[in-house]
């Protein structure tokens, strides 16, 4: 069976049509071409998938396409605005949070939703809020660094520290 | 030389930006015109005679173009014994989750669908799942022994000379391999010991754990060349194959390296053949990426390890004998690193007996593969918790048991070979100051622990080509594929060569076609020989540009400089010439110079061995056996920190991959060959919160013949960790001794009640 849906992706309005068990990652990827969201398991551990549905991060290869319309999704290539980096994102670049890259959207994801939650969290919630992401390369600690990097610039923009 | 030299600063990765904008193309990102998606259907036997494939249901499947098994793929000969020239099981399935046909569709879901109804009929045949039954003269044959798989990619990472081969014929007939190192009189070496620790060491296969799939396109041209486009650590490895399976020649093949999403020597060649195979028969191109489960079911995991040590010393500390017996599981292919693991097992220490001897055994599992440091973390469990050991009842302090024993320049290795200028001791005496050894945390639950251990190093020629554009930028090209930062570290020693910012360096790692020949990226020695090719093209093309300028500015060459892409005659800056310029007159039409364009060879043959030292401080419940880890501290020889940034980046994720060896790694299978728990759900990946702070130092013994004496730095961190954890559990609870890893508070808790009994 088909579903109509529309459903707006960094800032563009998309209609289309997906099956029913079409998973939102198969629809970001294939349909939209927005090849940033990776898969890298069937079961939902790794958060390679993570993007923000309606300013929530959450794992794309857990929810059906047909169940986003008429909803907001940012993914990797929609986070930086005008051409600026998202404080995340010059984090993960200056504090040396990736390597190989695979896991590095879905992970920069899941840190912006967090920071959004948590302005200035300490280390122990960085751990614990971005433990539904796997990293094989880095041991984690500069993604820490990474994500405490962008917790003080946005901080600092907004006057408070 | 540019004013200031960049080596040994911190530098971000040059693919920073396009990794964090997203932009970064993966192998399973690739689409092409008629692309056929690829789909396997796998062995739910492990041990099991094929009877008969009945796929008419599954040809019925809506947008399914077409299906293979393996006697379309290989109708004669015996089924090869190496797996990625085997490509589909034929006759016979020997493991779990083995591809035993192919289906191609025009989309994923239909290609998935008829997968699923392919019948296969099966004769099932006796399992061997134990690697220690299975080196039994009754267990049940999985192949004939005289059909040789060649070399085994575990053994390819590391470059060491053998132990004498021990003959297997009168062993089980699934023993595959053994070797042998001896020296002196190990029984005399005990009856002269006031100590004897005597025990023994098991792990089990994990996985590399990468978190981006293996994932392949191969597209044929009309004239039937294949372009493949694969992560992989050895482009030219995969072309090679891939010739070799569909019996082509290598120029019939042009293999393109795509971004490897986490290698870990796991991404080298497995299926590319298989997909080839079908591609050139369909003539359209395939792709196949796998699923996660497809991951755990049938690459090719790291071998499960028994290692049993007997080890003797005197109460001056002295170490008598050394006597090793080690068992290496290698899946249903031989490959595991046998020699490795075993010179490894008892080559840390000095000592005038050994008896050391490693055998391999096939049983009904994926066959293994290389991952980080080859067999190495399972030795040092063993050898490193038994020297703790042994430390601790000579009433000897660990630390200072090690440094007096530790292998220098000039020892020999127990393949009698010298050991060049390792840093083994050096890092264990980085660890002697800090605070967290002087100042021992204490009570409940609490404790330390120490481990050292090392990689050998690999070598293997390689080459580099560095052009200069009109505009004055640089193209480098390279064949070695970057798993871990190398080629921010390549920019770096070509702009510092040629003298030029790094800005102006454009680094591409080329296909099979163009790029200079590299062997695999692994083995820890991609910076220590490439290195050297990437000084040596810039170095050459820096003379070229200077012969021209000397011969524009009439100067001779000793009087030039050139500094940030300007050449001049030393002290006037007015007579000078841009690299732009410079280059125009080498490549332009009527030009009269040669176009600049350098070439660096390497074949270095010194080896380069690293060493890790780690220290452990973990918190144990006796009630329940659970552990935490609360720091790790990991000292490391690396020569010569290029970068320091890549350096400590490689040295964490190592590290952190050793705490997956010590605590939560580890594939489980039952009596019929079945992985119980081959998804990420169950098998458990060291997440976030489950991992310590590390703190990082840097050890900087430099080597003879790395760049700016580098050393290789990817594989020691992960070799010593799990040693460390367990001696740091020992020292937690009063001697208990975890033999197993992973240590899971089950193991744990069971090595607490036998400390007790």
């Amino acid at each position: 069976m088909k579903h109509e849906i529309t459903v707006t992706v960094n800032g563009t309005k998309h209609t289309a049509e997906v099956e029913s068990r079409a998973l939102l990652v198969h629809f970001i990827r294939d349909v939209l071409n927005l090849t940033g969201t990776h898969i890298g398991c069937d079961t939902s551990q790794c958060g390679a998938c993570t993007l923000l549905l309606n300013g929530q991060a959450v794992k794309s290869c857990t929810i059906l396409a047909a169940q986003v319309d008429g909803k907001e999704i940012t993914t990797i290539e929609g986070l930086a605005t005008d051409g600026n980096l998202h404080p995340v994102q010059e984090g993960f670049w200056q504090e040396h949070g990736l390597q190989c890259g695979f896991c590095t959207p879905g992970m920069i994801m899941s840190s912006v939703d967090l920071l959004g939650r948590i302005p200035n969290p300490d280390e122990q919630q960085i751990r614990h809020n971005l433990e539904g992401n796997l990293c094989r390369c880095t041991g984690y600690q500069n993604i820490v660094k990474s994500v405490q990097f962008a917790s003080k610039k946005m901080s600092g923009a907004a006057g408070d520290d | 030389m540019t004013a200031t030299s960049i080596i040994g600063t911190a530098i971000a990765r040059t693919d920073s930006a396009e990794k964090v904008h997203g932009q970064t193309r993966y192998a399973a990102d690739l689409t092409a015109p008629g692309l056929l998606h690829a789909r396997l259907t796998t062995a739910y036997q492990a041990h099991a005679n094929i009877t008969n494939i009945d796929t008419s249901a599954a040809l019925k499947v809506p947008g399914v173009k077409a299906i293979y098994t393996g006697k379309d793929l290989l109708p004669d000969g015996p089924e090869p014994a190496s797996r990625p020239m085997a490509m589909l099981a034929r006759d016979k399935v020997v493991f779990y989750g083995q591809p035993v046909a192919i289906v191609l569709g025009e989309t994923e879901e239909a290609a998935e669908e008829a997968a699923g109804l392919i019948q296969v009929d099966y004769e099932p045949l006796g399992v061997n799942v134990d690697p220690i039954a299975s080196t039994g003269k009754d267990a049940t044959p999985i192949r004939s022994r005289d059909i040789d798989a060649g070399e085994g990619e575990g053994e390819a990472h590391a470059t060491v000379s053998g132990g004498a081969e021990m003959d297997v014929s009168d062993l089980g007939p699934n023993v595959t391999d053994a070797v042998a190192f001896k020296r002196g009189d190990v029984e005399k070496g005990f009856s002269e010991a006031d100590v004897i620790v005597e025990r023994t060491y098991r792990s089990h296969s994990v996985h590399q754990g990468y978190i981006e799939p293996q994932a392949m396109m191969v597209v044929p041209d009309p004239v039937g060349h294949l372009t493949i486009y694969t992560p992989t650590q050895g482009q030219f490895f995969v072309r090679n194959m891939v010739a070799n399976a569909l019996g082509l020649e290598h120029n019939d093949i042009t293999v393109v390296p795509m971004e490897v999403g986490g290698g870990f020597g796991g991404k080298t060649c497995l299926l590319q053949p298989l997909v080839a195979a079908t591609a050139k028969r369909v003539k359209l191109p395939v792709k196949l990426v796998l699923s996660r489960m497809e991951e755990f079911l049938l690459t090719t995991p790291a071998p499960g390890t028994v290692i049993e040590i007997k080890s003797g010393a005197k109460k001056d500390g002295t170490i008598t004998a050394i006597r090793v017996r080690g068992v290496f599981d290698s899946g249903a292919y031989p490959a595991s690193p046998t020699n490795v693991a075993t010179l490894i097992s008892g080559g840390y220490y000095r000592c005038a007996n050994l008896d050391l001897e490693g055998v391999e055994v096939i049983t009904n599992k994926p066959g293994v593969g290389a991952y980080r440091a080859p067999g190495s973390p399972q030795a040092t469990f063993a050898i490193d918790q038994n020297i703790d050991e042994m430390a601790r009842k000579l009433e000897w302090d660990p630390l200072e048991f090690r440094i007096h024993n530790i292998s220098v320049e000039g020892d020999p290795q127990p393949n009698e070979e010298p050991w060049p200028a390792i840093g083994a001791k050096e890092v264990l005496e980085a660890l002697r100051t800090h605070p967290l050894y002087t100042n021992k945390p204490t009570g409940p639950g609490e404790g330390i622990g120490i481990a050292v251990g090392g990689w050998p190093g690999g070598v293997e020629p390689c080459a580099a080509h560095l052009r200069l554009n009109t505009d004055g930028t640089v193209n480098l090209s390279l064949g070695s594929m970057d798993i871990s930062g190398t080629n921010t570290t390549m920019a770096m020693i070509a702009a510092d060569t040629f003298g030029v910012p790094m800005d102006q360096i454009r680094l591409t790692t080329a296909n099979t076609d163009s790029a200079p020949y590299a062997g695999m990226s692994g083995g820890s020695k991609v910076t220590y020989t490439m290195g050297i090719a990437v000084q040596a093209a810039a170095e050459e093309a820096r003379q070229q540009v200077m012969a021209i300028a000397s011969a524009e500015l009439e100067a001779s060459p000793d009087d030039l400089e050139m500094i940030d892409g300007v050449v001049q005659v030393k002290g006037s800056p007015d007579a000078s010439l841009t690299l732009s310029q410079i280059a125009t007159m080498s490549m332009s039409f009527g030009g009269k110079y040669i176009p600049v364009s350098g070439n660096g060879k390497s074949a270095v043959q010194d080896k380069a061995p690293g060493f890790s030292a780690q220290l452990a401080h973990v918190h144990v419940d006796e009630d329940t056996g659970e552990v935490e880890l609360k720091h790790l501290v990991v000292a490391q020889d690396v020569g010569k920190a290029l970068n320091p940034a890549m350096v400590e980046g490689q040295i964490m994720g190592g590290a952190v991959q050793g705490v997956g060896w010590g605590l939560y790694e580890g594939l489980i299978y039952d009596d019929n060959g079945q992985p119980l728990n081959p998804n990420l759900m169950d098998y458990t990946l060291p997440k976030l919160d489950q991992t310590p702070t590390l703190e990082i130092i840097l050890v900087e013994k430099t080597s003879k013949a790395g760049p700016y004496g580098a050393k290789g730095v990817g594989e020691p961190p992960v070799v010593p960790t799990a040693a460390a954890i367990a001696n740091a559990i020992s020292d937690a609870t009063n001697g208990a001794r975890v033999s197993e890893i992973p240590m899971t508070s089950q193991i744990v808790l069971e090595a607490i009640q036998k400390r007790d009994s």
